[in-house]
């Protein structure tokens, strides 16, 4: 059984005269509880693939099913919300709106689920002290650290409890203490259930990993 | 959430929000006066010829009220035809000419003075400031302004002396009437400082040489509470076949005609206004949508819906809209009354006549056309927001 499966994907960027092959048939499966970790050098592709399977982008050629839906047989609103209640993305930059609190950062998808206000308030501050963020719950995104802010991206990524995390280099920015935070942070979700698949250079992010897929070239090795 | 997102967003860049604010401000300011322009003049106009009651003004033929020195003969056979309509209330003769007159104190010189001829109990011309009114047949009464109580260097009690027009064969006056003052009025119809006397018609019609022909220049009417106006005016148009006889829609409509240039001024420079308040919450939009490309990228990835982020560009835009406009109807109101004194000044308007009127329509309109466009302002960098490709975006942003 799997949550997440990925079959002959491949992505080609044209780029001007020159054609760029970022994934030549790739298969992934990802199964309930999974803690995969994609790792190999810039530019093999393991960003391109993430990017895939969390139908952000979309492939040239295979397909991608999430909890038996394939990907491309929604129209972009259906896919939208699928990465809304079913995904959940932490990016190397974290991202978040910067004129908006953590806790409203951690509102902000279950706002756009249609969470009531009360409800939502509720959950993002139990997810912030889940990330050990419970204090710093109204401070805005600008007057958070690296790592604070990465914790904060996590915590929006669970908010409407998804199937799968997936995340983009998430140590990528912060240093190696702040990095080993959010390592242990990962180590605890997983161990609770959560399936993860985390894209990442970081060789102990990897090492946590109960599973590794090694890629170059746009082809999984080995 | 899109409400406080998009307002907190504004605040990023307070002083470029500022400058945006202040230039909605001055575009809305003047949209509010050009509306408040183009159906300001009617409205003024309108009120100004309604100011008594009298809605209907009978002149000679091919002529508007006051237009030309054409007159009407046989004034009494007129108005007794007029009066006997059974849904004509009343009848207010009125000549106008230039007429001069003596200086009472100071060194001994002749001013001209614009001559009105009225009947009192019947009048639709001025209002009594101070001391009293003629007697319907005071003819040693004369009426001024404040303008002609200061040519003349008269007040009221004064003994004032009025030299009729100029007979051409002995190159002198043709009367010379010394009258006393019984009181100050406002001319209605007067332009600033114009020194204008009133007496009663006969009186009037002799300094202008025109009794014998017993000649008036307008004849006003009034109808009846109770009966419609335009049928009264169909009707005076038909007993009246030498005569112009006009209701106050048609002046207005004369006027209007009259008044083309400025209601295309009026019209271009509210366009142009809008086309400022677009340019301005465009650009601005679309600067910051290309500035948070990565962000709403990002969302888009985490699940948040083209229309979110459509709702969150507009919202942007129309809280810059709204609080400039805010600024811009207490800018407006205020540079209207500056413009307004500037062009009531001109020669030959009456002094009472406004350019710009303040109507909660006009006003109402003003705000409502510049939200709209605020909003509709938005749309293009909210389009582009909501187009922005998020793999490629996020690519972008990790280099």
């Amino acid at each position: 059984m799997t949550v997440l499966t990925g079959r002959g994907l491949t992505k080609t960027y044209q780029l001007e005269e020159q054609t760029v092959h970022a994934l030549r048939g790739v298969d992934v499966d990802v199964a309930p509880g999974d803690y995969v970790a994609i790792v190999g050098p810039s530019g093999c592709g393991k960003s391109t693939l993430l990017q895939l399977l969390g139908g952000i982008d979309t492939p040239s050629a295979g397909s991608v099913e999430l909890l038996d839906t394939r990907l491309d047989t929604l129209d972009d609103r259906a896919l939208t919300r699928l990465r809304l209640t079913k995904l959940g993305f932490v990016f190397q930059r974290f991202h978040l709106l910067p004129v908006l609190s953590a806790a409203e950062n951690v509102e902000l998808p279950m706002a756009e689920a249609g969470v009531v206000p009360a409800e939502r308030r509720r959950r993002a501050q139990e997810l912030l002290e889940y990330v050990g963020l419970g204090a710093r719950s109204r401070h805005r995104a600008t007057q958070l650290s690296g790592g604070e802010m990465q914790r904060v991206a996590i915590a929006r990524a669970l908010a409407n409890k998804p199937a799968v995390i997936l995340a983009d280099e998430p140590t990528g920015e912060l240093d190696a203490a702040t990095g080993r935070e959010i390592l242990n942070l990962f180590r605890r979700l997983n161990g609770e259930g959560t399936t993860l698949v985390v894209v990442t250079h970081d060789d102990r992010l990897a090492a946590e990993a109960g599973r590794v897929i090694r890629m170059l070239d746009g082809r999984i090795e080995g | 959430m899109e409400l406080r997102w998009g307002v907190r967003n504004l605040r990023r860049h307070p002083f470029r929000t500022a400058l945006s604010i202040a230039g909605i401000a001055v575009a809305s300011a003047m949209l509010l006066d050009m509306v408040m322009l183009r159906g300001g003049l009617e409205a003024s106009f309108a009120d100004l010829l309604l100011v008594r009651g009298y809605q209907i003004r009978v002149t000679p033929k091919g002529t508007l009220p006051l237009d030309s020195e054409a007159t009407l003969p046989d004034a009494t056979g007129l108005v007794a035809t007029i009066r006997r309509d059974p849904g004509v209330a009343s009848v207010a003769p009125l000549v106008a000419t230039s007429i001069y007159g003596r200086r009472v104190a100071g060194p001994d010189s002749v001013v001209t003075l614009f001559g009105y001829g009225i009947d009192p109990r019947d009048q639709g011309l001025y209002q009594l400031l101070r001391g009293a009114d003629l007697a319907p047949d005071d003819s040693a009464g004369v009426l001024l302004s404040d303008a002609s109580a200061a040519a003349l260097g008269a007040g009221i009690g004064d003994t004032v002396t009025l030299l009729g027009v100029l007979d051409p064969q002995m190159a002198a006056p043709a009367m010379e009437r010394r009258l006393v003052v019984r009181g100050v009025v406002q001319w209605l119809y007067d332009y600033r400082d114009q020194p204008s006397v009133g007496t009663i018609v006969p009186l009037m019609q002799r300094l202008a040489r025109t009794e014998q022909e017993d000649r008036v220049s307008v004849l006003l009417v009034k109808a009846r509470s109770d009966a419609e106006v335009e049928p009264v005016v169909d009707r005076l148009r038909a007993q009246l076949g030498g005569a112009e006889v006009n209701g106050v829609a048609d002046l207005v409509r004369h006027f209007q005609d009259r008044m083309v240039y400025f209601r295309q001024l009026a019209t271009i420079l509210g366009s142009v206004s809008l086309l400022v308040t677009v340019l301005l919450i465009g650009t601005l939009l679309t600067i910051t949508v290309n500035e948070r490309l990565g962000e709403i990228a990002t969302l888009r990835a985490i699940g948040v819906s083209r229309a979110s982020v459509v709702k969150e560009v507009l919202v942007e835009g129309t809280a810059l809209t709204v609080v400039g406009c805010a600024l811009g109807v207490a800018l407006g109101l205020v540079t209207a009354r500056y413009l307004d004194e500037i062009l009531t000044s001109f020669p030959g308007l009456p002094a009472t006549f406004s350019f710009f009127v303040p109507r909660t329509p006009n006003v109402v309109t003003a705000i409502l056309v510049t939200l709209l466009t605020g909003a509709l302002a938005g749309l293009y960098p909210a389009w582009l927001a909501a187009r922005a490709p998020i793999a490629p975006t996020l690519r972008a942003e990790a280099t």
